[in-house]
């Protein structure tokens, strides 16, 4: 055990943790000169395509230290993005140690900090680490005076590198196994094992992913999940090299994977702790901290026949995302689905590309909504995540919005730009000080409502990337709410309507009518988008019929070209949802709460 | 069960048509996306040698004894980049070979300036009845816009000389929607185009094909296309100005004198089989789909040394057919014929598209009249997207 480490690789987003995580496989001599592409630990498809990472990812590197003494490196890469901080809680937890990548013309940002207060959460030891010291713009003395004021971190550990170039990362890895402490742990124990990620293959049942706590583990050996007694065989353990390593035995402090057969997806829950059933521990380890989904959105099969499968695809996604929810729900437009919850906006997109690319169901997700507290004036409590579900205004005593404490950290030149946006989105209580010369920490409480859909990307444009934001729940607040429902051809899309403040709610309405005129392609009608509160109109526009097609002349050698061209339009149309005669496509869902900028 | 009944269904009895491509070109045009090649020292001779084995090769083929031939059709390219002669010598030869009706329909395209008085002669009286002249615009400044090798001039002068040459048959073709025109101007093409006196006339609006110089130029901003207004006018006024004419619009991009419709394109609307020889061209016999390597010397190579041509294959299966039947079949304003759709692919239209049909009828964009079903006024203009749905 002296010789394994168990650290994590924790950042601001982009600071480049999974191009560190690149040289270090490659230091440690994991792939060939061939197999390697960049951020290799980025395998999903959406990973790639966004250049973010999403899920933590662990790796188990052999390493050679100086001294010629052979460790163990259990690497986990995390998201660097506010929507999956628990994926980054959940890596601390299997872990002793941590490297906090700073970008070193960047700075220290939202969630450097946020990160390395859960990493002290989680009693880790830290190695900061700054980065892209090959940057032209790169200050790493300004970066290191930072880090020693601002984080209270002693300079004599602070390390500097470029993942790019791979300079200075040799000795980053020499830190890692000076300074970060081994893991702890029995391997005499009765065993307990946690389970800290999981993912289905069709053919072996669930691929477990753990950290093994106290005890030891062996093929064949006889399991119990804790949380609910489901008892297994191991067929298979092992570590994860680039593909699943098998061994004959994982014992305490390693981290690896358990393959026993389990077909009933629900069986296997991440935060579980695995034991023995012939010498079983005595309490299950205390497993993750209950999460909170913050945005919620209905999600629909475009084809109703879709249902079951969609059913079985979420229960099998929620294994390698564990911070999903979701329950049934149906709609008058869209029919029967799920109502689901979710960290963030980029969390609900990563969750609809992952059914549709992972599973091939074509989706449509209703307008997210957050959570409300309503009073009513019998006295009752209703919580409410879907306008579905908004009551009859004449029984609302009072209703209650929740409110986040928001933390930006921008450059002092733009303080009036960002109080101006803070404003707009009704902020309360804004403060500022300053940590450093030059830069500013702006807080602010701020409803959930006006900063989950574009409030980031907003930030970012008006501070030329420089802003970056985090945030924590704060408390619910008064609110007056109003449901806005949208029209098609004067029939009401539920899976359009939203909750909005009142005073937000006629501006809301023309911004909803122009974006569906912008995304609803025009068809052989006229098309009439209405807005509606309480059944009174506030906004109206038209998509004019389709009056033409371009018919070019199609002989012989055309018809099969053209048929193809037909086939294609037609699967397009498949992933509209018709409403009334309308095709609504799925874009137009979300697009209705995009604001003008 | 469908499947024995479309195997034991004889397509045989079915007129067929033959096609043979000549895939030459003075010069290419700029809006042109066909298979064809342009320039000095193109392998004419060579060709020419080409087909003729590839012809020759059906000669022993038992495959087409029992298809009767009713519309013969060589196209381009610019078939009248072979000699007269030679075309003649083509065609001879294909009426020896195959079974070809006795008084069959036989079509030629040639562009203005690729084919004088005495070569028209030639072709009038090698057995050619039908020509289709690709005259595209009639204002020389268009012309030179599309990257037309012609003027005006020229292209009257052919359709004289085809007149004088004893032809009674003549289509042109012409195409609107071009950048920059004007509906009048438009008006001042198809009019003058009418003065022409044609019997036939092809008429498309221009597309932008992927990967043209025109296209090109449209992307950079360098002109720009119409507006929609102003192309609905265009379809407006040709639909309007042909009618005055007493030459009715029979398929979407089609006008014709009563009886003068071409038989050989109507033959692809309604699904029929047809042969297709040369380079590129495409042949569809029962559920095979087979296009020839649309390259020269590929199909010259080929032809020498294996004595066949490289196919690309698709094999139809009954529903696809059927459905490319029925929107092939709406190009034409009559439509399809409900019961020879049912007695050729045991499959009842109306049943098998059910809701989605029903609508599209309530809706007015398609009309039922009597056996056949056909595309309404309303729906002509928006035919693609009406035939997204049944497709
Ligand atoms: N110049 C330079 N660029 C770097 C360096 N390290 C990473 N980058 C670049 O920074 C960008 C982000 O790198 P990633 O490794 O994906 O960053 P990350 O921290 O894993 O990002 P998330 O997973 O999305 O939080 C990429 O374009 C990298 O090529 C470095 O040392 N020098
Ligand atoms: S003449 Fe016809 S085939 Fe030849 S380049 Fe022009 S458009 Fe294309
Ligand atoms: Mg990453």
């Amino acid at each position: 055990m002296k010789t394994i480490r168990n650290f994590s690789i924790i950042a601001h987003i982009d600071h480049g943790k999974s191009t560190l995580a690149d040289r270090m496989i490659q230091m440690c001599g994991m792939v060939t000169d061939r197999e390697f592409k960049d951020q290799l630990l980025d395998n999903m498809e959406i990973e790639r395509e966004r250049g973010i990472t999403i899920k933590s990812q662990t790796i188990c590197l052999p390493y050679t230290a100086k001294d010629g003494t052979k460790y163990t490196l259990n690497l986990v890469d995390t998201p660097g993005h506010v929507d999956f901080s628990y994926e980054v809680s959940r890596a601390l937890a299997s872990c002793e140690g941590a490297l906090l990548l700073i970008d070193a013309a960047q700075g220290i940002e939202a969630q450097t900090l946020a990160n390395l207060y859960l990493a002290m959460e989680n009693d880790l030891d830290i190695i900061p680490v700054v980065n892209k010291i090959d940057l032209p713009s790169a200050e790493p003395e300004k970066v290191t005076e930072q880090i020693e004021e601002d984080l209270g971190m002693d300079g004599d550990t602070i390390k500097l590198c470029s993942a790019k170039t791979g300079k200075g990362v040799d000795d980053v890895l020499e830190a890692i196994v000076k300074y970060l402490p081994p893991p702890e742990g029995d391997p005499e124990a009765p065993l307990q094992a946690l389970i800290f990620d999981a993912n289905y293959d069709p053919y072996r049942g669930t691929i477990i992913s753990c950290r093994i706590i106290n005890g030891r583990l062996k093929t064949g050996d006889n399991i119990i999940f804790m949380s609910n007694g489901a008892e297994y065989k191991v067929e298979e353990l092992g570590i994860f090299h680039f593909r699943r390593e098998p061994q004959k035995e994982l014992s305490a402090g390693e981290v690896g994977y358990i393959i026993a057969g389990v077909k009933t997806v629900s069986d296997t829950k991440p935060g579980d702790t695995i034991t023995l059933k012939s010498a079983p521990c005595a309490d299950p380890l205390e497993g993750f901290q209950e999460v909170q989904q913050v945005v919620f959105s209905s999600i629909y099969p475009i084809s109703t026949d879709d249902y079951e499968d969609l059913a079985a695809a979420l229960e099998k996604l929620k294994l390698n995302d564990a911070a999903l929810t979701f329950q049934k729900d149906s709609s008058a437009a869209l029919g029967f689905g799920f109502r689901c919850g979710f960290l963030g906006l980029l969390h609900l997109e990563v969750v609809q590309e992952r059914l549709e690319r992972e599973f091939g169901i074509s989706l449509i997700l209703t307008v997210p909504s957050v959570r409300y507290n309503f009073y009513l004036n019998d006295g009752r409590e209703l919580i409410v995540d879907n306008p579905a579900h908004f009551p009859d205004p004449s029984t609302i005593d009072r209703v209650e919005e929740p409110y986040i404490k928001a933390t930006i950290l921008i450059p002092e030149r733009y303080m009036g730009t960002v109080m101006t946006l803070c404003m707009e989105r009704r902020g309360e209580n804004t403060n500022y000080h300053y940590p450093m010369p030059g830069r500013i920490e702006f807080t602010c409480e701020l409803p959930l409502a006006e900063v989950i859909y574009d409030f980031y990307d907003i930030l970012k444009s008006v501070t030329q990337g420089y802003g970056s934001f985090d945030y924590e729940l704060a408390d619910y607040r008064g609110s007056d709410l109003v449901k806005l429902d949208f029209l098609v051809n004067g029939e009401p899309v539920d899976a359009l309507s939203q909750l909005v403040h009142r005073t937000k709610a006629r501006e809301r309405g023309v911004r909803g009518c122009n974006r569906l005129k912008e995304e609803i392609p025009r068809q052989m009608f006229k098309i009439a988008i209405q807005a509606a509160i309480g059944g009174s109109f506030v906004a109206r526009t038209n998509i004019s019929a389709l009056r033409k097609d371009v018919t070019a002349k199609c002989y012989g050698g055309d018809i099969s070209r053209k048929r193809k061209l037909l086939e294609k339009q037609k699967a397009g149309k498949k992933r509209m949802k018709t409403v009334g005669n309308v095709d609504i496509p799925q874009s137009a869902f979300l697009a209705v709460l995009k604001s003008d900028q | 069960m469908l499947d024995s009944y479309l195997s034991s269904h004889r397509e045989d009895i079915l007129p067929h048509g033959l096609y043979i491509h000549i895939p030459f070109c003075r010069s290419k045009c700029d809006y042109c996306a066909f298979y064809s090649i342009a320039g000095t020292n193109l392998p004419i001779e060579r060709f020419f040698k080409g087909l003729h084995k590839e012809i020759s090769f059906y000669s022993q083929r038992s495959s087409m004894a029992n298809r009767e031939f009713a519309t013969i059709f060589f196209g381009g390219g610019t078939p009248t980049m072979l000699s007269p002669s030679s075309l003649v010598e083509l065609l001879q030869l294909s009426r020896n070979i195959f079974d070809v009706d006795d008084n069959p329909e036989v079509s030629i395209e040639v562009n203005p300036a690729t084919v004088d008085y005495n070569g028209l002669l030639t072709l009038r009286r090698g057995g050619f009845n039908r020509i289709s002249i690709g005259v595209q615009s009639l204002n020389d400044e268009e012309l030179r816009l599309l990257g037309r090798p012609h003027c005006v001039a020229e292209a009257e002068k052919t359709m004289r000389s085809a007149r004088r040459a004893g032809f009674h048959n003549v289509s042109i073709d012409l195409m609107y929607g071009l950048p920059g025109q004007t509906p009048s101007q438009w008006r001042e093409t198809l009019l003058r185009g009418l003065e022409m006196e044609p019997q036939h006339l092809s008429i498309y609006e221009l597309t932008p094909e992927e990967g043209t110089p025109l296209a090109r130029r449209l992307a950079e901003d360098v002109c720009h296309l119409p507006h929609e207004d102003e192309v609905l006018e265009m379809m407006d006024i040709t639909v309007r100005e042909c009618t005055a004419m007493g030459i009715l619009r029979y398929e979407i991009s089609n006008y014709a004198l009563p009886g003068f419709e071409c038989e050989h394109n109507r033959n692809y609307w309604r699904a029929y089989p047809y042969l297709g020889l040369g380079p590129g061209a495409v042949s569809r016999l029962n559920i095979r789909r087979a296009a020839n390597v649309a390259d020269v010397n590929a199909y010259c190579e080929s032809i020498e040394q294996a004595g066949v041509v490289p196919v690309e294959e698709e094999v139809l299966d009954d529903e696809t057919w059927f459905r490319e039947a029925v929107i092939m079949g709406l190009r034409m304003l009559d439509g399809v014929s409900i019961s020879e759709l049912h007695h050729r692919f045991g499959i009842n239209a109306l049943t098998y598209y059910g809701e989605i049909l029903s609508k599209l009828i309530n809706d007015k964009f398609l009309v039922i009249d009597g056996d056949h079903l056909h595309l309404s006024p309303l729906g002509l203009p928006i035919a693609n997207s009406i035939m997204a749905r049944l497709v």
